[in-house]
């Protein structure tokens, strides 16, 4: 290029030097606007999400199934050498769920009993759709997954993701063929929560470590390490009940909470259809409204507040009826 | 002699490489691989790819080019908006102006400059993802994902540079 000095490369060579700087600067500038954007309308910005979830979801599918098996492979070898110690541990395992097995028998029995007594209306039954993670945004910034099923198999915003140990997190944009699931961990991340044993109300939040935090908890609250916390159901986002994590460490200023699940060895979860849509767009908000009687009741799982729990439930009022349900 | 379409075409595809590499190490990133420390810090691949090709072929992988790979990057990740398209696009700047300097050089001096370029990237990355969320991230997982991309860049500047002289030799 250089041996072209002829009139023309004077005159359009500094031209083009200031048509880069313009662009250069026009794409900064449109960098801050999209971070303005992204911050002003959530609903676009979710839909475009959810459409690049689907674009590259078929690649993602296909490309995570060696990644998987050769997953599985390393696993199977570190298996094979834990062979004998991991007998042992399953045998004693085994003894103590028979034994709680017997229990859950006679409390079921009992709880079937009690419940015809009192005549007490059941919460819906949990919709599950099992999906595969296909993508991991593995990264300092961000804690989420991508899993293979999409508003094509009834996945909605803000559904509770199980793994067979416990949640794991919520579905934060549904495409049409896959969906981005924000983990419990993730700084964007609040989930209703109470302890096990002391039924303890307080709110799971993320703060981008693998330990998040236990905030808005009473200052008399009970809480030690090792106690469970469950799901309470609260804001009717997730069904009640379902193991969140162990209480790992209380200090002075933070209750931090080990979740039950292993992000690197997750692979297969399981979105819950709850019936109930708490945290969602005002648009499905508005559609709930019009189907009043169709919304099941989820009141009643989580003893002692059942007043709160449908005050906080907006389309849930207490004259509703809900013999609808089974 | 006119070029015939065909060929064309294919100066056209071939001089989608950078780009597409881009994506390719973007999509890599989010492989679900079960090593306990990937899931929390991840080496940024395609940050390596923008430096590497704006060092050595800028007109192929441009500052438009970068915004946009960088915009992707975002929308997949859920990270805010923006943020991976401002850092992809002033490393594209910055290394497609200092490129000469790294011409005729060994390969240790780009690992050194890559390493020096990464820091402000993954700093300005980490605060503007703070400011935009409104709490300060565990600035720990962003040491992690340092460390990782400046150990892993040679790799990759390997297979980019084999991919870069058997199909960009001659455009």
């Amino acid at each position: 290029m250089a041996q072209h000095g002829g009139p023309q490369q004077r005159i359009f060579s500094p031209l083009r030097t200031a048509l880069h700087r313009f662009a250069f600067i026009l794409l900064i500038v449109s960098a801050f606007g999209l971070m303005l954007l992204g911050k002003a309308d959530t609903v676009l910005i979710e839909r475009i999400r959810a459409a690049s979830a689907d674009l590259v979801s078929p690649i993602m599918n296909v490309v995570s199934r060696p990644a998987a098996s050769i997953n599985e492979l390393t696993e199977q070898a570190t298996n094979i050498f834990n062979l004998y110690e991991q007998n042992e541990r399953l045998r004693r395992e085994n003894r103590e769920l028979l034994a709680w097995q017997q229990v859950a028998r006679n409390l079921a029995h009992e709880n079937a009993r009690l419940r015809d007594l009192a005549d007490y209306t059941s919460p819906p039954p949990l919709r599950l759709v099992t999906t595969r993670v296909i993508a991991d945004m593995g990264g300092a910034y961000a804690h989420s997954l991508m899993v293979s099923a999409g508003s094509r198999d009834g996945v909605i915003k803000g559904q509770a993701v199980m793994s067979d140990e416990g949640l794991v997190g919520r579905v934060a944009e549904a495409g049409y063929q896959a969906s981005r699931v924000l983990l419990i961990t993730d700084i964007n991340s609040r989930v209703p929560v109470i302890v096990e044993n002391s039924r303890d109300r307080a709110f799971l939040s993320g703060d981008n470590t693998d330990r998040p935090l236990l905030t808005f908890l009473t200052a008399d609250a009970a809480v030690a390490p090792g106690d469970r916390i469950l799901t309470s159901g609260h804001g009717g986002a997730f069904p009640p009940g379902i193991p969140v994590g162990v209480v790992s460490s209380v200090s002075e200023n933070a209750v931090r909470v080990a979740p039950l699940f292993r992000r690197h060895q997750l692979e297969y979860l399981r979105v819950a259809d709850y019936g109930l849509q708490g945290i969602l767009s005002d648009q499905v908000m508005r559609r709930d409204q019009q189907n009043d009687g169709v919304i099941p009741n989820g009141v009643g799982i989580v003893p002692n507040d059942g007043n709160d729990a449908a005050a906080n439930m907006p389309t849930v009022g207490p004259a509703q009826p809900t013999d609808r349900l089974p | 002699m006119k070029p015939g379409v065909w060929h064309r075409l294919d100066v056209i595809a071939r001089g989608l490489f950078p780009a597409f590499s881009v994506f390719i190490l973007l999509l890599f990133n989010l492989l679900p691989i079960s090593v306990p420390l990937l899931s929390t810090a991840s080496p940024a691949l395609p940050l390596m790819a923008v430096f590497y090709w704006s060092v050595n072929r800028p007109d192929l992988l441009t500052a438009l080019t970068a915004f946009f790979l960088g915009l992707l990057q975002d929308l997949l990740t859920g990270l805010p908006l923006g943020v991976s398209s401002l850092v992809l696009l002033l490393v594209q700047t910055g290394s497609a102006s200092q490129g000469r300097f790294f011409h005729n050089k060994p390969f240790s001096v780009m690992w050194w400059g890559f390493a020096l370029v990464a820091i402000p990237a993954l700093l300005v990355q980490w605060l503007l993802s703070s400011a935009l969320i409104g709490a300060f991230l565990p600035i720990k997982s962003t040491l992690i994902s340092y460390v990782l991309t400046a150990a892993l860049f040679p790799l990759v500047a390997w297979v980019l540079a084999r991919a870069q002289n058997t199909l960009l030799r001659h455009i």
